[in-house]
C-alpha cells in the first residue's frame, strides 16, 4: 500500500500517521502485527469514545396514527403482522442449483427453523414460495398454477441470477426472463447462486417487508 | 471436591449463574435474552463508532464463538448490514486481527461512511432511466 512505501521517510510517515489518527475513531493502531485480544484499558478508551447517545428505534413501523380508532387498529396490525412474520412458510420450487443452497438453509449451520421458516410440500399451506433457480418457458405455468393455490397472503421470493431476470440464461430461447414476468415477487435476492446466507437475510428482509403491512388500517381508511 | 461437584450437575448451575451475572444482573439479561434470542458470555473485543459491541470467546465451536450485540438505540431494528466493513472481516474469520490491530487496514479521507440497508425505508435507493424507452407497453382495453 501507499503507506508502506512512505514508510522510509520519517517526516512523511509522521503525516501520514496523523491522518491515520484523524480518520479513525479509534487511536490504537499499531505498527506491529499483534494477534492478542485487545487490552481493557484499549476497550475503556474505544468505550467512553462513543457518540452513543441516539433514540431507540420503535419496534412498531406505525407511529403516527391519525385518531384513536387508526392507534388501535396499527396495534391490531402489529400483532397480525408479528404473528404472520414469525411463522412463514415457503414452498420449495427448488428448480436448478440454487436448490442446494435452499436446503442449505434448512439445515443446522443456517437453521432456518429459528426463524419459524418451515419448508412446506403443499403450497395449500404454505405463506412464501421461494422460486430457486432457472424458470423455464416450459415450467412457468406450473409455477403459476402453484403460485395461485397458494392462500392470501402469500409472498414471493426469487432467489438467484437466473429468477431475478434470466441470468446467464437470459437470450436462451426456452427461459423465462425473470419470474416476475410469471408471479408478483417481493424479494429479489442476487446471486449464482446466491449463498445460504444471503438467502436468510432475504427471508429476514421479507420479515421487514411483512411487519410494514396494514390490513386492518387499510380496512379502516377505506 | 470441583470433581464431586461436577458428578452432581451443580457446576452448570454455577456457569449459569456465572453467565447471568456477565450480563449485568437478571433484568438486564433477560433483556439480552429477547434481542438476541440467546445469552452468551465473552470477552468484549472491540466497539465500532456506531455502538455495535464486538465479543469473543472461544469456549464455543467455531461459527458461534464471534458475536455482535448491536448498539442498544437500533433494539430490535437491527440486521447484518449494520455490520461496518472494518468488521466483516472479523466476524467472517477473514481475518483474526480486530480493525484497531491491524496496520494494514487502509484509511484515508475519502472513504464514505458506512450506511446500513435501507431498503424498505424513506432512504432507499430507486432506479430511474433517463434513457428513451426501447419498447413500447401494451395498455390494456377499457371495458
Amino acid at each position: 500500500m501507499l503507506r508502506n512505501i512512505l514508510k522510509g521517510t520519517p517526516a512523511l510517515q509522521q503525516n501520514v500517521n496523523s491522518l491515520l489518527r484523524l480518520s479513525t475513531v479509534e487511536t490504537g493502531i499499531q505498527e506491529k502485527k499483534n494477534y492478542a485480544t485487545e487490552s481493557e484499558a484499549a476497550i475503556q478508551t474505544t468505550k467512553s469514545g462513543l457518540p452513543d447517545k441516539r433514540e431507540q428505534r420503535p419496534y412498531s413501523p406505525f407511529q403516527t396514527p391519525m385518531n384513536k380508532v387508526d392507534y388501535a387498529l396499527a396495534r391490531v396490525d402489529d400483532v397480525l403482522n408479528w404473528g404472520r412474520k414469525n411463522s412463514m412458510w415457503p414452498l420449495t420450487f427448488g428448480l436448478a442449483c440454487c436448490a442446494v443452497e435452499m436446503m442449505h438453509i434448512a439445515a443446522p449451520r443456517y437453521d432456518m427453523d429459528r426463524y419459524g421458516v418451515v419448508f412446506r410440500a403443499s403450497p395449500r399451506q404454505a405463506d412464501v414460495i421461494i422460486v430457486a433457480g432457472t424458470l423455464t418457458n416450459k415450467m412457468a405455468p406450473a409455477l403459476r398454477l402453484v403460485y395461485d393455490q397458494m392462500p392470501e397472503p402469500r409472498w414471493v421470493i426469487s432467489m438467484g441470477s437466473c429468477a431475478n431476470g434470466g441470468g446467464y440464461y437470459h437470450y436462451s430461447y426456452s427461459v423465462v426472463r425473470g419470474c416476475d414476468r410469471i408471479v408478483p415477487v417481493d424479494i429479489y435476492v442476487p446471486g449464482c447462486p446466491p449463498t445460504a446466507e444471503a438467502l436468510m437475510y432475504g427471508i429476514l428482509q421479507l420479515q421487514k417487508k411483512v411487519k410494514r403491512m396494514n390490513v386492518a388500517q387499510m380496512w379502516y381508511r377505506k | 471436591m470441583s470433581s464431586l461437584m461436577k458428578f452432581i450437575g451443580v457446576d452448570k448451575i454455577q456457569k449459569a449463574i456465572q453467565i447471568f451475572q456477565e450480563n449485568g444482573g437478571l433484568k438486564a439479561s433477560l433483556i439480552k435474552m429477547l434481542r438476541n434470542d440467546e445469552l452468551k458470555s465473552g470477552t468484549l473485543v472491540g466497539v465500532d463508532k456506531y455502538g455495535n459491541r464486538y465479543y469473543e470467546n472461544n469456549a464455543y465451536f467455531v461459527g458461534r464463538n464471534r458475536w455482535i450485540e448491536y448498539a442498544d438505540h437500533y433494539w430490535l431494528d437491527y440486521n447484518a448490514s449494520q455490520i461496518p466493513a472494518e468488521w466483516y472481516g472479523w466476524m467472517h474469520y477473514k481475518t483474526d486481527l480486530i480493525p484497531t490491530k491491524d496496520p494494514n487496514r487502509p484509511h484515508h479521507r475519502w472513504m464514505l461512511d458506512h450506511t446500513e440497508n435501507m431498503t424498505g425505508t424513506s432512504g432507499q435507493y430507486t432506479p430511474y432511466s433517463t434513457n428513451r424507452p426501447k419498447i413500447e407497453a401494451w395498455i390494456p382495453p377499457k371495458k
